[in-house]
């Protein structure tokens, strides 16, 4: 009988821990995403997308497609 | 044969289309034109090569512009035209990769599925969407990771679409299915009228480039324009003046202003008075027309400044999405909410 309540409280400790963990990972995701999502449309970081204008290679030159990266 | 998957971001214009590639850059920039054979249904042509034939073939094939006016006329040619756009750049069955596609926002949900769909059966191993005047203002390079009002206006061959964009999000969007094309069409309308002669879309297209305005401007010249005599049915060369146009295109002209004028208007007021700093960009092939810059600073007292990427900056905007791929892909038309 105890062993069943001990099990029990055991288990619902878990969970509220897995509860408030996932919470507070909640919060920051949205602020991460939404920072990540601005820094990456920095004009820093555009720049060397505009550069690329003009191809820098020709696509057909690559035939192996092991160039480049 | 290219075995790696290089993702590719795609402009699918009404009258051109670019294709970027993944640390590469523009690889395709070509007029959206399909050439097909009337009784079979098979693709002559593509490109360039198509567009050189549009008025001039014979009657068994049709040069056609599939996305003409803004909308998926038919869906199964844009669907060949896409699976022909990825073959040339070097989509097989091996290599799947992650497509962005640029579309008019103006576009219906079935028409944006039937785009996504097409590029999945094409090869791509994702297909996602973007708002054209989205990414024309992340390729014109305007301050849109700002909480400042950036103003864009896109004229294409098909539409014209005004956004707001602040903080790498849309708040005010306008699309009209009227464009470039449209003026091509008046000019074919008023030569037929009132000089009585025909004239192609090519050859109307060119005397909009070459004597086409939307304001007077310095040095204007006239032009001799060669078409077929609607009475005698032979060729017969007119001059048309450069006024004569303004007036042939002044509807069209002004229901570009008007749609520019509704985007204003629903701007909030604190992103409002950043125009009046900041100006208003000007982008895409029909933004070009002499003198319509300034035909709508003077009707809307906002300065407009031109892009120094207006036929490109739609696709390096997707470009750059698809080069930051997870941080951006927020972005696409229906993840936000
Ligand atoms: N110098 C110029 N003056 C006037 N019009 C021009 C000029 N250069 C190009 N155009 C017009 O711009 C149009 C093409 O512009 P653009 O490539 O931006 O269109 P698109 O992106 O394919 O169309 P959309 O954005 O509507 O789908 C054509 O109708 C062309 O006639
Ligand atoms: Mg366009």
């Amino acid at each position: 009988m105890a062993a069943v309540l001990i099990g029990v409280l055991i288990v619902a400790v878990l969970a509220g821990g897995v509860l408030m963990w996932t919470r507070s990972r909640r919060r920051p995701d949205g602020v991460d995403s939404f920072r990540r999502q601005i820094d990456a449309l920095s004009a820093d970081s555009r720049r060397p997308t505009i550069d690329r204008m003009n191809p820098t290679e020709p696509p057909s030159d690559d035939e192996d497609g092991t160039h480049g990266t | 044969m290219v075995l790696m998957a290089r993702d590719l971001a795609i402009d699918l214009g009404t009258a051109n289309t670019l294709v970027y590639m993944k640390g590469r850059g523009i690889v395709l920039n070509e007029p959206s034109v399909i050439a097909l054979n009337r009784q079979t249904g098979e693709v002559l042509a593509t490109g360039r090569e198509a567009w050189q034939m549009i008025g001039r073939t014979p009657g068994y094939i049709v040069a056609v512009r599939p996305l003409r006016g803004g909308a998926i006329t038919d869906f199964e040619i844009t669907e060949r035209m896409i699976r022909l756009l990825l073959q040339r750049v070097g989509v097989s069955r091996f290599t799947r990769p992650k497509v962005v596609i640029c579309v008019p926002s103006a576009i219906t949900e079935v028409e944006r599925r039937a785009v996504t769909d097409a590029a999945r059966r094409a090869g791509a191993a994702d297909a996602n969407l973007i708002e054209q005047p989205m990414a024309a203002a992340i390729g014109a390079d305007l301050p849109i990771d700002e909480p400042v009002g950036n103003m864009v206006i896109d004229i294409g061959g098909g539409t014209s679409e005004t956004a707001v964009i602040s903080l790498g999000g849309i708040v005010a969007l306008e699309a009209v299915r009227v464009g470039s094309f449209d003026i091509d069409a008046a000019i074919q309308n008023y030569v037929r009228r009132e000089h009585g002669i025909a004239i192609g879309e090519r050859t109307a297209e060119e005397i909009k480039v070459a004597i086409g305005s939307a304001d007077p401007t310095p040095d204007e010249n006239q032009a001799e324009v060669r078409g077929r005599d609607l009475m005698t049915g032979l060729p017969k060369t007119v001059v048309l003046t450069p006024e004569e146009v303004r007036f042939a295109i002044e509807d069209v002209v002004s229901s570009m202003v008007a749609s520019v004028i509704r985007c204003l208007s629903k701007a909030p007021p604190e992103l409002s008075q950043d125009f009046l700093v900041r100006g208003m960009y000007l982008v895409g092939g029909g933004g070009l027309l002499r003198g319509l810059a300034e035909r709508i600073e003077r009707e809307t007292q906002v300065p407009v400044r031109r892009s120094n990427v207006p036929l490109e900056a739609v696709v390096l905007g997707a470009g750059h999405v698809i080069e930051h791929y997870e941080a951006l892909k927020g972005m696409f038309m229906g993840a936000r909410r």
